[in-house]
């Protein structure tokens, strides 16, 4: 076992980790973050996405050992202030899930798109969680939500 | 087993001389992860190489040079792919809409893997060389040399690659690259890649018509029958249906996932529809 310390939403959070262990284990199991869901566990279905330095990576695909140096960005931390994220608001309002297992993937997601470009197109959006499946098939509202939390940055900036 | 993240090549070569075929190289750890439960039993030493300074995209003797930890969005955001000569990797990475692997899957574990990958195909098409290093010292060899049959590569077990070679075509050159997918963020079931260089007449001077994914043989191959076509022509609309037809020549491999009758269509449409995109990228730059 390898003693690690994950910079996980401003906090470091210690872990012990074999090298295979992936960041979505060591997130739900050993720091206690569940927001980060597991599906497949082999890179196809999104739900485990998480921000490392600013970008969107399976949480699934990528070991716990290789992201000591980074800043960790899970579902739990995109609110600020106990205030919900805009997309986590559009996402209620609009009611962009069913199940809701790959909300916290999409929102993720959908975040570092909007990090990068506050006028996304639809089809940016579309491509932003292309790698994303909802198998409850609510795509278009998840835009929806997505589209309309941009226009709320866009006016709160 | 035990995890490694050297900080220089030599200490890395020391790893894999040590560890020998029970090492893996890691970079953007995609198949790796992917293929955890296999590769368990067998692996004993996982070693990090993004610390070596293998992330890099730099124009050397009329060389593009992109180290082999370089990830795809790193070679799709880069000025040199958006726009001439390069623009076909910018639209080779652009055809796997997963955001997030591209944010982690590195060039050179995409050459490594000969499989179901997009980046071979095209690197083929430009007759890119792969730098590989290892305690010896490095060597290079061909794109065309590397891959040696589905899945293998033509790397010993104490070496790994470094870097990717892609020399500078002719000016009036351009490339095209299309595929065919189950969805937009699936594995290749066809792709292909062609690479056009024309004279001041319009003739074509160059060109490679190369097919991956689906092969018989596993890895990227060229079309010589539908290079042949193409070769020392006017390239039109008819030349182009004749170059798709001839490209049959590439044996497809019948699996549970498409019929070799199906993949070989594909790849007819698929040649049309990269030659199309190269020559409509010739006329913007005309």
């Amino acid at each position: 076992m390898i003693q690690i310390y994950l910079n996980v939403n401003g906090e470091e959070c210690p872990a012990n980790v074999k090298p295979h262990w992936s960041l979505a284990v060591v997130l739900r199991e050993q720091i206690g973050l569940t927001g980060t869901k597991t599906g497949c566990e082999m890179g196809t279905c999104g739900s485990c996405t998480v921000l490392v330095d600013g970008k969107p990576i399976f949480s699934c695909l990528r070991m716990a050992v290789d992201v000591q140096d980074c800043d960790i960005q899970t579902i739990e931390g995109i609110e600020t202030d106990d205030v919900l994220h805009p997309l986590q608001q559009t996402f209620i309002d609009d009611h962009g899930m069913q199940c809701g297992f790959c909300t916290p993937g999409m929102i993720v997601a959908a975040k570092a798109l909007l990090d990068k470009n506050s006028d996304p197109s639809e089809q940016e959006v579309r491509e932003a969680i292309g790698g994303h499946l909802c198998r409850c098939g609510t795509y278009v509202r998840i835009v929806r939500a997505i589209m309309n939390a941009a226009e709320v940055m866009r006016s709160k900036s | 087993m035990e995890y490694y993240s050297p900080t220089d090549l030599n200490e890395a070569y020391e790893l894999l001389k040590k560890f020998g075929d029970t090492a893996i190289p890691i970079a953007g750890s995609t198949f790796f992860m992917g293929h955890r439960e296999e590769l368990f039993d067998e692996v004993e030493a996982v070693i990090n190489i993004k610390k070596l300074g293998l992330g890099y995209i730099k124009t050397e003797d009329e060389i593009l040079k992109i180290g082999a930890t370089t990830t795809l969005n790193e070679i799709f955001d880069h000025e040199i792919t958006s726009s001439g000569v390069y623009k076909i990797f910018n639209e080779t990475v652009n055809e796997l809409n997963i955001n997030e692997v591209r944010n982690m899957a590195t060039i050179g574990g995409e050459v490594c893997i000969a499989g179901e990958v997009d980046m071979p195909t095209t690197l083929l098409a430009y007759d890119a060389n792969i730098v590989i290093g290892g305690s010896e010292g490095t060597r290079v060899v061909s794109m065309a040399d590397f891959h040696i049959g589905y899945l293998n590569n033509a790397l010993d077990v104490t070496e790994m690659v470094v870097e990717v070679q892609i020399p500078k075509p002719p000016e009036n050159t351009a490339g095209g690259f299309y595929k065919f997918e189950r969805t937009a963020a699936d594995l290749p079931i066809v792709n292909v890649a062609v690479r056009v260089s024309l004279d001041d007449d319009g003739i074509c001077k160059d060109v490679r018509v190369v097919a991956g994914a689906a092969t018989m043989s596993g890895v990227p191959q060229r079309s010589a029958a539908a290079e042949a076509v193409l070769l020392n022509n006017k390239i039109n609309e008819d030349l182009i249906m004749q170059a798709a037809e001839a490209s049959s020549d590439i044996e497809c491999i019948d699996d549970f996932r498409t019929p070799a009758v199906v993949r070989s269509l594909w790849i007819k449409c698929s040649v049309e529809d990269a030659l199309k995109k190269a020559l409509s990228e010739l006329d913007k730059g005309e």
